[in-house]
Parts: C-alpha cells; sequence; structure tokens
C-alpha cells in the first residue's frame, strides 16, 4: 500500500509538471489553431540555457525563471513576426498542417542546436536541496517536486486570472471563439495573436527550469510535446484551469501504469487513454460539450 | 496516347538502368528516391487528397516492415511476403485505424499521432534486439533484386495514384477534403469513401514497408516504427505538391538529393540547415514545387478540378 502511494504522489509530482508543460501549448492551440509541436523543443531549450546560466553563475536555478520567461516572450514575439503571422489567413485545415510543418522544422533546428552547444549527453542541474526529500508519513517527496506544484498552481492560476479579470485576457478569449467576430468588434487580431503567441513561449521557459532540475538531453522534446498533447485533449482544447487537472490526471493514471504493468509501458497507458478521450469524449475531461 | 507511349519509355530506361550502371551509389539512390516516394503517395491518398491530415503513416510503414521480415526468414518469396506485408497493415488499419474516423479536422492529426508514439513504444519493449535477414540472402547481398522491387512497387503506387486522380472515387475524396459536410449534403457517403482511403493508403503503406525490409540489411526492430517515417512523408508531399501526382515524386527526388548534398558538405549541420530550408518551402511556396510548374504554364490545378465537378 505503501508502495502505491509512493509512486502515485510522484505521479502527482510529474503531473504538476506535465500540467506546466501544456499550459503554453494549450493557449497557443485554443487561440490561433496553430499545432506548436516544437513546444518541447522550446522547454528543452530553455532548461539547456538554466543549465547553462547555472554553470557559470551558481544562482539558484529557480531564480532564472524571472530571466528565462522574458527571453522567451521576445523570442516568441520575433518567431511570430518572421513565421506564423503569414499563416493566419489560411483556413483551418491548411492551419493546422502548416503550422505542424513549421514547428517540426523548429524542432529539427532546436534539437540540432542543443546537441551541437552542448553535445547529446545527459544533464542535470545539481543545487544543495537536489536528492532531499521531504518524509511525510514515511511516504518520500522530493523538495524540486514540490517546489514543481508550488510554481505550477501560482503559473496556472495567475495565468486564469489574467484571462478572466482583465481587459487584454477578455480580447484573448474573444479570438479564441472567433477572429473575424472580434475583428468587428474593434479588435485588433493581429495584434493578440502576437501576444498570446509570445505569452506561449514564455510559458515554455517556466517548466524548462524545473525540467532542469532532473536529468534531461536534447531528445525529451519530442517526449514534453508528446505529454503536453495528451494533457491538452484531457484538459480540453482551450481550458487553462482544466491543464492542471489534466496533468494530475495524467501523472497518476501513468503511476497506475508504473504500479500494475511496470516502467516500460508507463507511456503507453497515457497514450492509450488518450485516444480513449480522443474517442469518446473529444471535448476534455473538464470540457464543456461542444 | 502519346502521353503513354512516354511513360512506358521511362518506365523501360528505369528498368535498364542496372545493366548500364553497376555504381551501388546511384543504385541506392533510386531506391531512396522510389521508398520515399511509395510513402509519400501513401500519404498523399489521404492527406494530400481526402483531407485527412494522418500522422500515424509510421505504424502502418512499421508493421509492413515488420511482417515481411517475420515471412520472409519463414522461407516465403519476397514478393509474396510484400503482399502479407500490405494486407498486415491493412489489418491493423482496420483495428485501430478506421475508428479514428471518430476524430475529425485537427483531432484526427494529434490521435493518429498518437497511434505511431504507442506503437513505437510497444515494439521497443516487445522486440528490443536487432532484426537480421535470412543468412542466405546475406550471403549474396545484390541491389538488383532490390532496385526492381523498389521500382515496381513505385510503379504500381503512381498508376494507382494516378487512376485515381481521374476516377470518380478520387473527386470524391476531394470533395471531402474541401468541405466534408457539403460533401455530405450532396450524397457522398464520406465514412465509406474516407474508409476507401485510408485501405488504399496503408496497403501502399505496407508495401513502403516491406521494401524498407527488404533493403535495409539488419535494423533494430523500432527503427521502421521511428516518427520521422510519419512527418517524411507529409513533408516531401508537402515540398512537392499535395493532391497531385507528380508533386510527391518530385518532393522525394529533391529531399533525398538535398539530404545528400547536405550530409556530404556539412557534416553535423545538416538536420538544422534542412529544417531552415523545409520551414522556407512551407511558407513561400504553398502549393508545393509543383505550383512553380503550374503558375508558368498559367494552368491552376485548382481551376482543372473545379471545372471537373460541373
Amino acid at each position: 500500500m505503501l508502495r502505491f502511494i509512493q509512486i502515485l504522489s510522484y505521479g502527482l509530482l510529474n503531473g504538476a509538471l506535465y500540467g506546466l508543460v501544456a499550459l503554453g501549448l494549450s493557449l497557443v492551440f485554443g487561440v490561433m489553431n496553430y499545432l506548436m509541436i516544437a513546444h518541447g523543443g522550446l522547454i528543452m531549450m530553455a532548461a539547456y540555457i538554466t543549465f547553462w546560466a547555472f554553470f557559470y553563475t551558481h544562482i539558484d536555478p529557480f531564480l532564472f525563471i524571472l530571466v528565462v520567461t522574458p527571453l522567451f516572450f521576445i523570442i516568441g514575439w520575433i518567431l511570430f513576426k518572421i513565421l506564423f503571422q503569414s499563416l493566419m489567413k489560411f483556413p483551418e485545415g491548411e492551419k493546422i498542417k502548416n503550422s505542424l510543418l513549421i514547428s517540426f522544422g523548429l524542432l529539427l533546428i532546436f534539437s540540432n542546436l542543443a546537441i551541437l552547444f552542448w553535445t547529446a549527453d545527459e544533464r542535470a542541474v545539481t543545487t544543495v536541496y537536489s536528492g532531499k526529500v521531504l518524509d511525510l508519513f514515511g511516504v518520500r517527496l522530493p523538495y524540486i517536486g514540490l517546489g514543481g506544484v508550488a510554481i505550477a498552481i501560482i503559473v496556472i492560476i495567475a495565468l486564469h486570472l489574467f484571462l478572466t479579470r482583465t481587459y487584454f485576457g477578455k480580447a484573448i478569449r474573444a479570438v479564441s471563439l472567433d477572429h473575424e467576430a472580434a475583428t468587428l468588434m474593434g479588435i485588433n487580431v493581429n495584434k493578440v495573436c502576437l501576444v498570446a503567441f509570445s505569452i506561449g513561449f514564455a510559458l515554455a521557459g517556466i517548466p524548462g527550469v524545473i525540467t532542469s532540475l532532473h536529468a534531461f538531453n536534447p531528445a525529451i522534446s519530442f517526449d514534453l510535446t508528446n505529454k503536453a498533447l495528451i494533457v491538452l485533449i484531457l484538459a480540453g482544447v482551450g481550458s487553462i484551469k482544466g491543464v492542471l487537472i489534466g496533468g494530475f490526471f495524467l501523472g497518476a493514471i501513468e503511476a497506475a501504469g508504473v504500479y500494475l504493468v511496470g516502467t516500460p509501458y508507463r507511456e503507453v497507458f497515457g497514450l492509450i487513454l488518450f485516444v480513449l478521450i480522443l474517442m469518446f469524449r473529444p471535448q476534455g475531461i473538464a470540457g464543456k460539450k461542444a | 496516347m502519346k502521353k503513354l507511349v512516354l511513360i512506358v519509355g521511362i518506365v523501360i530506361c528505369f528498368a535498364l538502368v542496372p545493366l548500364v550502371i553497376t555504381k551501388a551509389y546511384v543504385l541506392n539512390l533510386i531506391i531512396l528516391i522510389c521508398l520515399y516516394t511509395i510513402l509519400s503517395h501513401s500519404w498523399n491518398i489521404l492527406g494530400g487528397y481526402t483531407g485527412q491530415i494522418s500522422l500515424g503513416h509510421s505504424t502502418f510503414f512499421g508493421i509492413g516492415a515488420l511482417i515481411f521480415r517475420y515471412l520472409w526468414t519463414l522461407g516465403i518469396p519476397p514478393y509474396f511476403a510484400l503482399c502479407g506485408a500490405s494486407i498486415s497493415s491493412l489489418v491493423l488499419a482496420s483495428i485501430i485505424g478506421f475508428p479514428s474516423f471518430k476524430l475529425k479536422g485537427h483531432y484526427f492529426a494529434i490521435g493518429t499521432l498518437a497511434l505511431s508514439m504507442i506503437a513505437i513504444v510497444t515494439v521497443q519493449n516487445i522486440f528490443p534486439g536487432v532484426s537480421f535477414p535470412p543468412p542466405q540472402h546475406l550471403a549474396k547481398y545484390n541491389l538488383v533484386p532490390i532496385y526492381y522491387m523498389a521500382l515496381t512497387v513505385a510503379v504500381i503506387t503512381i498508376g494507382l495514384v494516378s487512376f485515381l486522380n481521374r476516377s470518380k472515387l478520387g473527386l470524391a475524396f476531394v470533395a471531402i477534403r474541401e468541405e466534408e459536410d457539403a460533401a455530405e449534403a450532396i450524397g457522398i457517403n464520406t465514412f465509406k469513401y474516407k474508409v476507401i482511403s485510408m485501405t488504399l493508403s496503408t496497403l501502399i503503406a505496407g508495401l513502403g514497408g516491406g521494401l524498407f525490409s527488404f533493403y535495409v540489411a539488419s535494423y533494430y526492430y523500432y527503427v521502421p516504427f521511428e516518427l520521422g517515417w510519419s512527418f517524411d512523408p507529409v513533408l516531401i508531399a508537402s515540398i512537392g505538391g499535395a493532391g497531385t501526382v507528380a508533386g510527391p515524386v518530385l518532393g522525394s527526388i529533391v529531399f533525398v538529393i538535398l539530404k545528400e548534398l547536405f550530409a556530404i558538405s556539412l557534416g553535423q549541420m545538416n538536420v538544422l540547415i534542412f529544417g531552415i530550408v523545409f520551414i522556407f518551402t512551407v511558407l513561400f511556396l504553398p502549393k508545393g514545387l509543383i505550383g512553380i510548374i503550374g503558375m508558368v504554364q498559367g494552368v491552376r490545378k485548382s481551376q482543372d478540378v473545379s471545372a471537373k465537378k460541373r
């Protein structure tokens, strides 16, 4: 029983990270229908930047969130202007296909840049509290994981408040519902998309910093994208609150898979769940009926 | 008639190549171009004509390779094993592929991507080892029979797609791609035609997988399941021009040659540059290379199709 609780709590700690990973993808997909499969690549890059900055400065990696996030916001801004703005005029099907292809190209570029700069070796940021655990009635919880959960909850609540309570957030939600109607209401759709896309990029920086505290290598980018897509579907497209629930749910399901079958099939469990949800409840577990 | 003679002439020319050129490098290049043509046409039927963006083709490709290797090591002649491979991927498609048509639009793309990821993880766990061809084949490994098999399958594939391009079936596919609801409204049974499209597509993907397994001597079992086999056909069809007969062929030629050039001249950087070139093709050539030819001739494929509809 204790073993099950231990595995489950690890699963939930991972789940918070999955939620964070999916957040940017979900925002971009919800607002613009762009399938940014390069999102995992961005997170991997953020992890390497954190690793590299920590190597030189030895400042606490969690503080790098304050640096990496604005940096990625700017990168997102530039890439949108160069690559993604021209896609906005396409109909939905073309948009998905083209954004998929472009972001696949980006993914190739990111993973090769990472191999070029930092080689394909597995790396991790090692801080003084790495490997330290909190012992709670025999269940061991690593401090890094707990920090991840705290950050995930804060970021998701902050984004939710931004989208529901501010004027600009309202504009973003209007654009995600209907581009034309939003234009007619006097919303500058181009600008809203630009900002939403850049926020999506910035949101890749935060899980990147947390990822850097675990072991990572250039090959994780696809794995992360995969997790993000599963959470996106579990949560329901465009649902921000659902992302956290979806992340925890995926973590718990994977933990159950590890407990019942073993670690090698961990991914398969999540993916089968994903296909089932797609088939029978495409609006997601937390989403409303479309 | 003139066109038919031309095509037969080209095929005969290619069939004579191994008699004239004995350089293994050239044969390898042509085999690779054939392999990618087959795979990207397989995607093209479903993605280019019917408009269902599938990212799960590595599953069908991989199962074809797996079954081909199995049947071949049992002693079944390669061409029969190839048929078996093709049918096996159809069987797999009917189990996992057809239900995925419940998914519409972008959900179909994400769902099929998940299928290919499930496939690769499962195969990695069940068959961790390296697959070897039958020893008697390895003893006298020769590119010529592989070359002929590649050519045969490629000709069959291109023939099938060009037949499709002229038939009522192809028009039904295009109608579904353009507007699924409208197609349904004018009396096209969209589910039936999507299933037909998937059937043709997976049969060809299985052939491609079998060819891969015949060509590459020994590989890890999971290699034909790698996600690259799902993305490369999308890429090739987009470079050449999706929804056309010549597009994927042109795309495969460009793809294989560019890859070779970059690998030779740039080494480690090659995938990086490839990614950049690829992005710019998508951005500036939305209709693919075939679109440039269309623009030069002043004949637009879309006008052609709409004229046919009336």
